[in-house]
């Protein structure tokens, strides 16, 4: 059960997050010129074809959720690079001698509007790369405008109190072994075994704030499911986190320290593969951005937990037993694990595998629409009314498909869900699919 | 020497050297920009570049579960994008002018599949101008390129159509060209539409293969249908 108090409770925290961030007072000069040298660095070959070929047509508003929640032209996909292309044309492009004389040099008034453009209006879902016709990866350059801005001292103040509580003393949300440890043990006295620090393990399982504060029972769960399966398996005290706020405030040195935690807790264990809880961000920040100090692939098989009961079911490892009949489903793809991250069959495996009527939203799979929440935009206080239009595209969606029903595997769309179903007074039931499968697990 | 003589001569041969300098120049300056670090994690499925030039080809079909709009129509791009090649490519005097340019030549379309697809383009070319005009979004996201670009694509429309008077053939049988102020007028035309090529967005007919390539590789790899 969810406790609507802890909810309302981690809703508040994120209302004081503001408070706890410390900026650096930084001259306007240092801030265009900090932001300038992270664009520079990142334009790479890749960035800069894409940089430099937008034929502003216009189709990627047609795509994105904050452009289509509120029709203003000012959320078009293509213009949140528009910094990007200027200084690449001042500076790097072919003609940047010549660009020089015609395009403005960006000033900090401009990297202060793109904040909101970059962070509150942009979940870097990737929808609109899936209409483009040039092809161009939008959420990729959004990524990096989020690198230069943070770099620039001008990320939001949310994310930067979490970014750099989780830089420096290792925790997010005040969440760390203490707390994860206090978790396990209430659930440990329900009776679920749970393995905490073994020196090796198959499989390390990696949880997030959001499971061990709220969500308690998909944890629960996976654990339920990893024993029934009776797997080697383990939680790590110092790689359990994974959430990474270096990756959504935009602090690359941040992104690779919280990866590099997981990554050496793995190879301490001698885990064959990692376990990454319903978190839609992890999934792409370690199982596709992963990688070894050195840069070589990791070496161990990295599965979203949806992913991993889906390949067992599919595989016949894994058997449940049939669930309510008559209830009506829908899955919510999370943009970051289907989109970016290319699970979408197993999800809809394990679904199916529990005897209930799964209806797909119009459109579905990588072309879902996001439901606004994702890359850290759930915790931007002042962007709550712009989410909320983009979460009643999601809603619009899920009502037409009649489910009672939506199950999600991604915390932060969760939270997002239930945010939007509270202002809303949205009747439909939100679910996580590792708790669906483990309520069904046979006796 | 008059204009025509110039708009034939080295007035073309500059402005093809600058088209064939300006795009290698600008492709060139991509090219040694430093490459976007290697893919580190194993492909969920293999994806070779045949399978990108694909996606990339198959990317022109428009793509269903997207909203319709009033105003973004997805069929007038193609309509001028198909015209414009029909019409640089089949009309018997273009066909003429490369050959002399080049030695290459093949059949040209009847005259009047060229006089619909030349009112077809300039339409098209008009609704796109009235499209930027009147949309928000690309009103919001225009630049000067997209002004520039739009007017010198559409100039050697016009004086080409002005140009045509009588059937192809009897203009090919003429020893000397008649009109040779408003021909002239036309070739220049298509000159400063190749000197702008390579500075502004016309860059694109290059550009599009490698840029749908990446992005169909970065999802393919992942599994994504792009
Ligand atoms: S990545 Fe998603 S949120 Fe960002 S601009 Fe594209 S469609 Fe909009
Ligand atoms: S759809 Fe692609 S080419 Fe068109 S404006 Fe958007 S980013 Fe540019």
């Amino acid at each position: 059960m969810i406790d609507r108090d802890v909810f309302h409770g981690f809703l508040e925290a994120i209302h004081h997050l503001p408070e706890m961030a410390q900026p650096a007072p930084l001259s306007d000069d240092e801030r265009v010129s900090r932001a300038k040298s992270v664009m520079r660095a990142k334009t790479d070959r890749g960035l800069a074809l894409d940089l430099e070929a937008c034929v502003h047509c216009g189709y990627c508003s047609e795509a994105c959720h904050f452009y289509q929640g509120t029709q203003d032209p000012r959320y078009s996909p293509s213009r949140k690079l528009d910094l990007l292309r200027r200084v690449h044309a001042r500076e790097s492009s072919a003609f940047a001698p010549l660009q020089r004389l015609f395009t403005p040099d960006i000033t900090v008034a401009e990297l202060q509007a793109w904040q909101e453009l970059v962070y509150d209006a942009c979940t870097e879902c990737g929808r609109c790369s899936m209409i483009c016709p040039m092809g161009i990866n939008i959420a990729r350059g959004v990524n990096v405008m989020r690198e230069a801005l943070f770099e620039a001292g001008l990320a939001p103040l949310e994310l930067m109190a979490v970014a750099q509580e989780q830089a420096g003393r290792g925790t997010v949300f005040g969440v760390g072994p203490a707390e994860l440890k206090r978790t396990l043990d209430a659930l440990r006295a329900q009776g679920i075994a749970i393995p905490l620090d073994e020196p090796k393990a198959d499989i390390m399982l990696v949880s997030t704030v959001i499971d061990v504060l709220l969500y308690q029972d998909a944890l629960a769960a996976t654990a339920r499911i990893l024993n029934h399966l009776g797997l080697n398996w383990t939680l790590r005290s110092a790689g359990f986190e994974a959430a990474n706020f270096g990756l959504l405030s935009g602090s690359e040195t941040l992104q690779k320290a919280a990866t590099k935690r997981l990554v050496d807790e793995a190879l301490a264990i001698g885990a064959r593969t990692v376990i990454l809880p319903e978190c839609g961000h992890a999934y792409p920040a370690l199982r596709w951005e992963g990688r070894l100090d050195n840069g070589d692939p990791l070496p161990f098989e990295v599965l979203a937990v949806s992913e991993f009961v889906g390949r067992e079911i599919t595989s016949g490892r894994l058997h449940v037993t049939p669930g309510e009949q008559g209830r009506k489903i829908t899955y919510h793809d999370a943009c970051k694990l289907a989109r970016h991250g290319g699970v979408m069959d197993e999800p809809r495996a394990a679904l199916k595998a529990l005897g209930m009527e799964l209806t797909e939203t119009t459109p579905t799979a990588e072309k879902n629409w996001c439901c606004g929440g994702g890359a850290g935009a759930f915790l931007i206080n002042r962007a709550a009314p712009l989410r909320h239009k983009a979460w009643e595209i999601k809603r619009r969606q899920i009502d037409d498909t009649g489910a009672d029903t939506v199950v999600v595997s991604c915390a932060s769309c969760r939270l997002n869900f239930m945010a939007g179903a509270e202002a809303d007074q949205w009747s439909t039931r939100i679910d996580s699919v590792v708790e669906m499968v483990a309520r069904q697990l046979p006796a | 020497m008059d204009l025509l003589d110039w708009a034939r001569g080295p007035l073309l041969t500059g402005a093809i050297a600058v088209f064939v300098a300006g795009v290698g120049w600008r492709l060139f300056c991509l090219w040694r920009m430093p490459p976007a670090h290697g893919p580190g994690a194993p492909a969920r499925h293999a994806f070779g570049v045949i399978d990108a030039v694909a996606a990339s080809l198959t990317r022109m079909v428009p793509r269903g579960g997207f909203r319709p709009s009033a105003t973004l129509v997805t069929v007038n791009p193609y309509l001028f994008h198909v015209g414009l090649a029909v019409i640089f490519f089949g009309y018997a005097p273009h066909i003429a002018f490369v050959r002399r340019l080049t030695g290459l030549s093949w059949p040209a379309l009847p005259d009047m599949v060229m006089y619909l697809a030349a009112a077809l383009t300039i339409v098209s070319l008009l609704m796109a101008l009235l499209f930027r005009l009147s949309d928000a979004v690309l009103k919001k996201i225009s630049s000067a390129d997209d002004w520039i670009t739009w007017t010198i694509t559409f100039l050697p429309l016009i004086t080409g159509m002005a140009l045509v008077s009588e059937p192809s053939a009897a203009t090919l049988a003429h020893e000397q060209a008649i009109y040779r102020g408003p021909l002239a007028i036309h070739l220049l035309s298509l000159e400063l539409l190749l000197v702008w090529f390579p500075f502004g967005k016309l860059m694109h007919a290059f550009l599009v293969l490698p840029s749908r390539m990446q992005l169909a590789t970065f999802f393919g790899r992942r599994g994504v249908h792009s």
